[in-house]
This record gives structure tokens, sequence and C-alpha cells, in this order.
């Protein structure tokens, strides 16, 4: 492998919610490294744990009870810093949000605010980070425009967001993540609030500025199609666990987890004959206040056994790959 | 089997006014649905495809009359009768609506809160002036075909996962035993793992009671995979028309095609296919002169901006609105590769 440097480390990462009806705990036992130049892709259904894990990452969840370490390595030969161990209102996270690690969020709608133009959404982030006088931060932010492909930028500059279409928001928030020339990019969802066409073109975006920018991914989806075109290493998560975590080939080809197994099995591929009976995993995905213990998957699980009650053992099935699972240890 | 159509749909049309200012007046129309025509028959899955804005839905409610076409008829060719439900009464809707039934997107906004299953499910029933005892009778004989349990009629639906609503809302569409249903993106709200299993209810209820449908969905594959036959809308026009190997296989469509290359595939060796159509759907209230696709088709010639395309017929049932559809060469080749594939992994 050319160079595996890690940027991001994060290792035993739990993140709990106490609510009134008892303690959520949204991300229990998460670890895994992003490596320079990356994508690592998170896939999970709703309630698993994949937008938690990407918000305690930037510390956006400060009322939560985080514990773990992640470890961010800044270019050159400085130290890594442990993002857990920092103030989640002080001026060191906020040094390194935004301009470090960048986030773009699922709802393109929702996340740029109305009562200002795309232009000045784009130099707060450029005016927080560099210190640049006014018409260079708008210089910046307008070749930003041109580089995420909104056409005819100067004067897009000055229009408000509803203004823009979905695809055209997306664009922005794309835009306003990489203008400081992000480490690493955390997209939750990018696509998914998108047509089919914008998102293959937002993917492309996202895959040629990685390349361009060398820059790490953190790709979180529910959509097994989006990381298997995007992702080089793949954390599958449920209910807050990790599931499984492999080389995306490796993951595609030989699952080892059953849930990871059924997942693959259970989507439409363009061999699929038509109109059989699609693989399904029988029920749903549980609260996550009633999660069973031990394996969260076992009342889901076709080869659940007596030993899945306890806590499964992490079993590791080459250097990268490995797998939650009782399985495939012997009694 | 032989083709008896059960639904004719003849230039239907819904133009929406766009109202602007202090006095409401009315600046636009949005031709969600512009002279769409298509048949479905007995015992088949049409599919209707196209992305947001593009009028599948619109053309959904007007299927139901929830909303008012402005123009055409719609045919349904029930067992005694035909309506047309484009003009039919109220009381010849209340025929119609046991016939055709719909289910909905969002398992969580179609579903009243304050109601138990029980009544949801019986609502079309009490409709058709149904009696309590006997509608709640036929709840408790539907629930079993939906894979719920007669437990589940008495709860509430924030008692229940996405999967179970959507099983709700498809016994609610079928309680009348409608020949016809029309099921608009209904699994696109769900999650992965459960997906599988409504997918599989559908065709399962399909083939036990003779069901007709038509399928909305701007998930591809999923499309391909329950229908036979597929009608591609762009800026509320058909643009192809024809079965599933038709279109996917043999389409004639600059559009469908591309629609059908932005297809994610999920395997991580095959990155090379993915063709992006540059630009965005322009906006309904002012969609491009001639041929509506003509702003982004990669063949676009000067006729195609001045002069709209008719829907024709290549044979066969296949029906393609593009001025240039016998001479276009859809091959793979002229789709540019998108990422580069992965090595095995080490």
């Amino acid at each position: 492998m050319p160079d595996s440097q890690p940027i991001l480390e994060v290792h035993d990462l739990h993140v709990h919610f106490k609510m009134l009806a008892g303690i959520v705990r949204a991300v229990d036992g998460v670890d895994f490294t992003v490596e320079r130049g990356r994508c690592l892709g998170i896939v999970g259904e709703s309630g698993c744990g994949k937008s938690v894990t990407a918000r305690s990452i930037l510390r956006l969840l400060p009322s939560s009870d985080t514990s773990g370490q992640i470890l961010y390595h800044p270019d050159g030969d400085g130290q890594p810093i442990d993002l857990v161990s920092l103030d989640a209102k002080g001026d060191a996270i906020r040094a390194i949000r935004g301009k470090d690690i960048a986030m773009i969020f699922q709802e393109p709608m929702t996340s740029l605010t109305p009562v200002y133009t795309i232009g000045e959404q784009i130099m707060e982030s450029i005016r927080q980070h560099q210190n640049l006088t006014e018409e260079e931060a708008q210089e910046l932010a307008i070749s930003m425009l041109n580089k995420v492909g909104i056409p005819d930028a100067e004067r897009r500059f000055g229009d408000y967001p509803h203004q823009m279409s979905g695809g055209m928001r997306q664009r922005v928030m794309i835009a306003i993540a990489l203008c400081c020339e992000p480490r690493v990019l955390i997209a939750d969802e990018p696509t998914t609030a998108l047509d089919v066409t914008i998102q293959a073109q937002i993917l492309r975006l996202i895959r040629s500025l990685q390349q361009d920018l060398d820059m790490s991914v953190i790709m979180i989806t529910h959509d097994l199609a989006v990381i298997a075109q995007l992702a080089d290493f793949v954390v599958v998560m449920y209910l807050g666990q990790m599931a499984e975590k492999a080389p995306v080939v490796e993951l595609f080809q030989d699952p080892k987890h059953p849930y990871t197994q059924a997942l693959l099995r259970s989507i439409v591929r363009p061999d699929t004959p038509p109109r059989e009976q699609l693989h399904s995993i029988s029920g749903s995905v549980p609260d996550p206040r009633n999660a069973p213990s031990g394996c969260r998957f076992r009342n889901r699980c076709p080869s659940v056994h007596d030993r899945c009650v306890e806590d499964p053992p992490v079993v590791q099935f080459g250097p990268q790959h490995s797998a939650t699972c009782w399985l495939y240890v012997d009694e | 089997m032989p083709d008896t159509p059960i639904l004719q749909v003849e230039n239907l049309s819904k133009f929406f006014p766009v109202q602007r200012g202090l006095l409401r007046r009315t600046v636009g129309h949005v031709k969600a649905v512009n002279d769409v025509s298509f048949t479905v028959n007995k015992g088949e899955c049409l599919g209707l495809v196209g992305e947001s804005g593009c009028g599948k839905t619109t053309v959904a409610r007007c299927l139901l009359r929830l909303v008012e076409p402005d123009q055409g008829r719609i045919l349904l060719h029930g067992e005694q009768q035909t309506f047309d439900i484009a003009s039919a009464s109220r009381k010849e809707m209340l025929d119609v609506r046991r016939q055709m039934q719909i289910i909905f997107q969002d398992p969580f906004s179609s579903l009243d809160p304050r109601w138990r299953v029980t009544d949801v499910i019986a609502e079309p029933l009490m409709a058709q002036k149904v009696g309590r005892g006997e509608a709640g009778r036929r709840v408790l004989d539907i629930l079993p075909t939906v894979g719920l349990g007669p437990h589940f009629a008495d709860r509430f639906p924030h008692e229940l996962s996405g999967g179970e609503r959507q099983r709700v809302s498809i016994a609610r569409a079928l309680i009348v035993s409608p020949p016809l249903v029309v099921a608009d993106e209904p699994v696109s709200a769900l999650d992965v793992s459960v997906r599988s299993q409504i997918i599989n209810l559908l065709l399962d209820l399909q083939s036990q009671m003779n069901l007709t449908y038509v399928f909305i969905a701007h998930d591809l594959s999923i499309v391909k995979h329950i229908s036979h036959r597929i009608a591609v809308m762009y800026l509320g026009r058909l643009v192809e028309l024809g079965t599933t190997q038709q279109v996917f296989e043999e389409c004639k469509h600059p559009y469908t095609k591309a629609l059908l290359a932005s297809v994610l595939i999920p395997d991580p060796t095959h990155r090379e296919q993915s063709y992006v159509l540059e630009g965005e759907v322009p906006s309904p209230l002012n969609p491009p002169s001639g041929c509506h696709f003509s702003t982004r088709c990669p063949f676009a010639q000067e006729q195609c901006s001045t002069e709209e395309p008719d829907l024709r017929d290549m044979g066969g049932g296949h029906w393609v609105r593009c001025h240039f559809a016998d001479e276009l060469d859809l091959s793979e080749e002229i789709f540019a590769p998108q990422f580069d594939t992965p090595t095995a992994s080490n």
C-alpha cells in the first residue's frame, strides 16, 4: 500500500444520550481509521448511529455523553489532537471545525439560512478561518462556486437559497465546506434528497475534488450503491454497533457478518431476475431504547444461537477486515 | 396473457395556475401533466418513472381524482361498466373507488395518528356504507394477508415501525378488493432491510389477488424489478413507453438512456458505467421550446429546439418522443467513464 497515513483515528467511541425514557446508546464502541486521501464509507439503516458518529467527530453534540478517542493528525509533524477532550464550544475545536474538518449535511433545503445570500454564507466561513480582505474573500468564494460547477457564479453569488434548486444548494454546501481546503470532508447522506441524475453529478464532483485536493472523505449513507461507487474502505453499523469493517471489494465479495450478508442479498441488482422474491431481513430495526442485549442484531439474525445474548467478539479475517459476531468463534 | 385494458388514459393534462402579487393574478401555468396517454392492462404492473417535478405524482392523483384533471379522459373498465373518471359524478366516484385505490409514499404522514389501525383500515368500507361489525371482521381477515397479526388492530400508528405502517396502508387500499392499485413511491421512505419485504409483499398480493398496479417510483432498479411495462416522464410529457425489456435494454430516448446510466451499480468492481447528465431539470413553469429535453440532450439538433416531437410508435408497443429515435446510436461507448475502478483489495 503506497501511503496509509492515518489522518483521523476513532477509538472505542461511545455516544450516549440521557433521555426521560432511559439512556440511548446511540454509538457503542466504534473504531475506525480514515487514511489520507481515501474515502471511508459508513453504511447503515436509520438509528444505526452513523450520523451521530459523524457529528461527534466535529463535537456537534455538546449535550451527549461522549467517551473514547478521536485522534486528528494535523499536517506536518504536529502532535495528534484528541477531539473528544476539547471543549465543544471552545476555540480549539472551532479552529478545526470548518477549516481542517468540514461537513456537508443531508438536507440542502434546510442547512442554508434563508436570510443571507449564498455568497455571504460562503464568505462567513472563509473570513472565520482565513485572514483575507472582503475582496479577496469574495474572489475566493466565486472561484469555489465555479469549482463546484455552478454556472454563472458571479451572478449566482448574490442569490438567496430559495432561488436555487436542490442540486445547486448542495453544490453551495460543498463550496462552503471546501473553501478552506479541509483535510477531511464528512458527507452525511449528501445525495439522499436529490434526483438520480443530480446524485450522479454530486458524487462525481466529490470524487474529483477528493482527488484534486488530496482530501479524505467520510461518506455516510444508507445506500450500498453509493458505497460501492465511492468508498475505499467500509464500516457497516447496526444500532450503534459496528457489525463489520473491510476494504470495499472484500466487503462486497466476501461479507462475513450476517447483517452485511443479508443487506447485500436484499438489494436489487442489474442481474436480479425480474419479479422474483427478493431476499429480505425479517422484522425491522428496533427502537434504540429497546435494543437487545448482547448482539443487537440477534432478534433478526438468521444464524442466531445461544451465545448471541452475550456481547460478540471482534473477529479478524485479514489485516483490515473484521466482523463483530459469534459465528466465527469455536465453542 | 391476452391484453385486456383495465385503465385507459387519453390526453390527460393538468395545469396548475401560478399566482403572484397582492391580487393573486395568474401569471402562468405549470404544465404538470401535458397530454399524457397510456393504457394499463389487466394483471400487469405499469411502472411510471421520472425525476422530481416530472408529473408522475400528479398523474397518480388525477387517476384517483384527488386533483381535478383539466383535459382528457380516464377510462376505467370495471366489472360491470366503464367509468370516465375525469368526468364522473360524486356517486360514480364511490363505485370507482371500489375498483381503484392508492398507496401513498410516506407511511408516517398518511395515517391519522389518532386513529387505531382497525379504524384506518376500515375507513374505505365506511365510505362504502358497510356496517361496523362487518367492517371489523373484514379488517381481521385482511391483517394476515399483509403479514400483520390480529393484535395490530388496536394499536395506534405511532406504535408501529415504518414497514408495519406501510403494511397498514396496503391493507387499507386492499380492503375493498379493488382490481387496480396505484402505488406512489410505496417503498422510498423505508429502510433498506424493510424495502425488500414490502416489494415481496406487493408481488405476492399481485399474484394472489390478481391485482393490477400502477407503480410510481424514482428508484429505477426497483421499478425494473416489479414492472411489466414502463412509462418515462420528463417535464409533464411522456417521453418513452414500452415493455421493461424495451425500455431497459433497447431504449430509444436519450433521456431514458441518461436516466438508466445514472443508476449506481452496487458493485465496487464496476465503477465505469455511470454517465452523468449535465445540467438540471428546467423549471416546469417555463419549459424549453421544442423538445423539452433539448437543453440537456447530448444529441440535440436545431430542429429539437424549435419543433416538439410527437410520441411515435416504434413497433411492438414501444413509443418514443424523439425526432431522431430511429437514427440515434445509444450504445455504451458514447457515455464517458466516470470513476476509476479500485484495484482488488490487498
